[in-house]
């Protein structure tokens, strides 16, 4: 993985990033909210190779820690997405089989996407964070994973089509 | 040739992670990392955020429009009838005269409580993946905006400035679970706590064990020393709901915010604290109701 590939895809996700902050988080989706960068991460972590899975998952967790919204320690979705990352990469093998079929593939997106919230909450919760009553973070985790499922869909191969754009010739082969 | 990669992997992962621990640890021992890259995103989004704010307006009801869609058809009719009725008036954007109003009333809430305020827009939300209710407003540090800043709307109050960047804040949204803030049930001396839910209620803890808590009772801000992060008398909710047990301590009651914080479009930050309490002169007081005689005529068939 070169170097220029690790930094355009860190724009690419920076740029979803800023497309969440300025947007996504303004529209009040009934329930609760949606997280457009989360999807889109987990959708590019499931398609990369072992070393890429934990690269990107740090970098994105990073980015994510920018949020302007966030009242956590600077660090802690970057640890999270990095061992998210690094389950990713353990079970290469089995997520290329989910990647074959859309259905099966948006379904383990959103899966994904909630088991990452729900470690958050965890670490959270170690780090001493109050999130809130568990019924209300339940409704959160389901209702993110819920719009992930029903949305992902229409933005999927818009990023399926921008990984590969990033990736080097060599890579493409 | 695998287990050379499984081993590159496994260093990769453990460098990462002590990274992240390592930043973890500078941000929880006083390393502003956090403050200082967040408020750069923030100065550097904040213009944008104002952008879309006037762009994509419509889209952030999109909710509501959907779950009256199906009462659309019948309007249609009706409205297309107004159309060509409203062409020969003078039109005023609706959404602007609901802003003006909204700005009249949180300035007039204001002035009846003898505050300082600045007037700002609402330009964008928390995101749901940071679990935090917040709100961004388009003021800063340039405007006099600092943290612990109390920011109220046209209703009462709405929440607690955060954080600060020169052009746009982040308010921390009552109805956040780590919001907490002293209140005075109005027209008594009996305090307590009322703290956020994550959702419209609110859950009042009274200190007093022998005060006493009724469905309608009216909840005021009891403020803070130097008017930071509450100033005094700002209506912070209504009881609606009254929680009886004997073996509990404390008496509870759940709580109905007094601002709408899903339509809230006008804030204003309170800047500078009343030199005296409002004491309950701000508590939304009901609409005088109309009363009409009708006294009937004697029909002139004679």
């Amino acid at each position: 993985m070169s170097g220029l590939r690790v930094l355009n895809t860190s724009l690419f996700l920076l740029v979803i990033f800023l497309i969440q902050e300025t947007v996504i988080s303004r529209i009040k989706f009934p329930i609760d909210g949606f997280s457009l960068y989360l999807a889109a991460l987990m959708v590019l972590l499931s398609l990369e190779d072992r070393s890429g899975s934990i690269v990107f998952g740090f970098i994105g967790g990073l980015i994510m820690d920018l949020s302007i919204a966030a009242d956590t320690p600077f660090g802690q979705w970057a640890l999270i997405l990095t061992l998210i990352g690094y389950l990713f990469s353990l079970n290469k093998e089995s997520i290329g089989d989910f990647t074959q079929s859309p259905f099966v593939f948006v379904t383990f997106i959103s899966l994904a996407s909630a088991f990452a919230l729900v470690v958050y909450l965890v670490i959270g919760a170690l780090l001493g964070q109050n999130n809130g009553t568990l019924s209300h973070l339940i409704s959160i985790v389901f209702a993110n994973s819920l719009w992930t499922f029903l949305i992902t869909p229409l933005f999927l191969p818009l990023i399926i089509k921008a990984r590969t754009a990033l990736l080097s010739n060599r890579e493409r082969v | 040739m695998a287990r050379g990669g499984g081993n590159r992997s496994r260093l990769l992962l453990v460098l990462l992670l002590v990274s992240s621990l390592f930043l973890i640890t500078l941000d929880l021992r006083g390393v502003n990392l956090a403050g200082t890259f967040r408020s750069g995103v923030s100065t550097a989004v904040s213009p944008v955020e104002n952008l879309f704010s006037r762009l994509f307006s419509p889209i952030g009801n999109f909710a509501s429009d959907i779950r009256n869609f199906g009462q659309s058809k019948s309007k249609i009719k009706e409205l297309e009838k107004q159309v060509d009725l409203l062409k020969s008036k003078e039109v005023l954007d609706e959404d602007v005269i609901g802003q003006l109003t909204q700005l009249k009333n949180v300035l007039d809430l204001a002035g009846r409580g003898g505050y300082k305020v600045v007037a700002a827009k609402v330009i964008n939300r928390g995101s749901s993946t940071s679990f935090n209710q917040t709100l961004t407003i388009d003021v800063g540090s340039s405007d006099g905006i600092s943290r612990n800043m109390t920011v109220i709307s046209d209703g009462g109050l709405v929440g607690v400035v955060k954080s600060v960047s020169s052009s746009s804040a982040i308010v921390l949204l009552m109805s956040d679970p780590t919001f907490k803030i002293g209140v005075r049930i109005a027209g008594t001396q009996s305090i307590g706590v009322v703290s956020g839910q994550g959702g419209n209620k609110y859950l009042l803890q009274l200190l007093d064990a022998t005060g006493e808590i009724k469905v309608g009772d009216t909840l005021v801000a009891r403020g803070s020393e130097g008017g930071r992060p509450f100033v005094p008398g700002v209506p912070v909710g209504t009881v609606t709901t009254v929680q009886s047990n004997a073996s509990s301590i404390t008496q509870n009651a759940d709580v109905e915010g007094i601002s709408n914080l899903d339509r809230v479009g006008l804030v204003a930050v309170v800047v500078a604290g009343p030199k005296q309490d409002p004491r309950d002169s701000l508590i939304p007081k009901p609409a005088p109701t109309v009363t009409v005689f009708v006294t009937p005529t004697p029909s002139a068939t004679n």
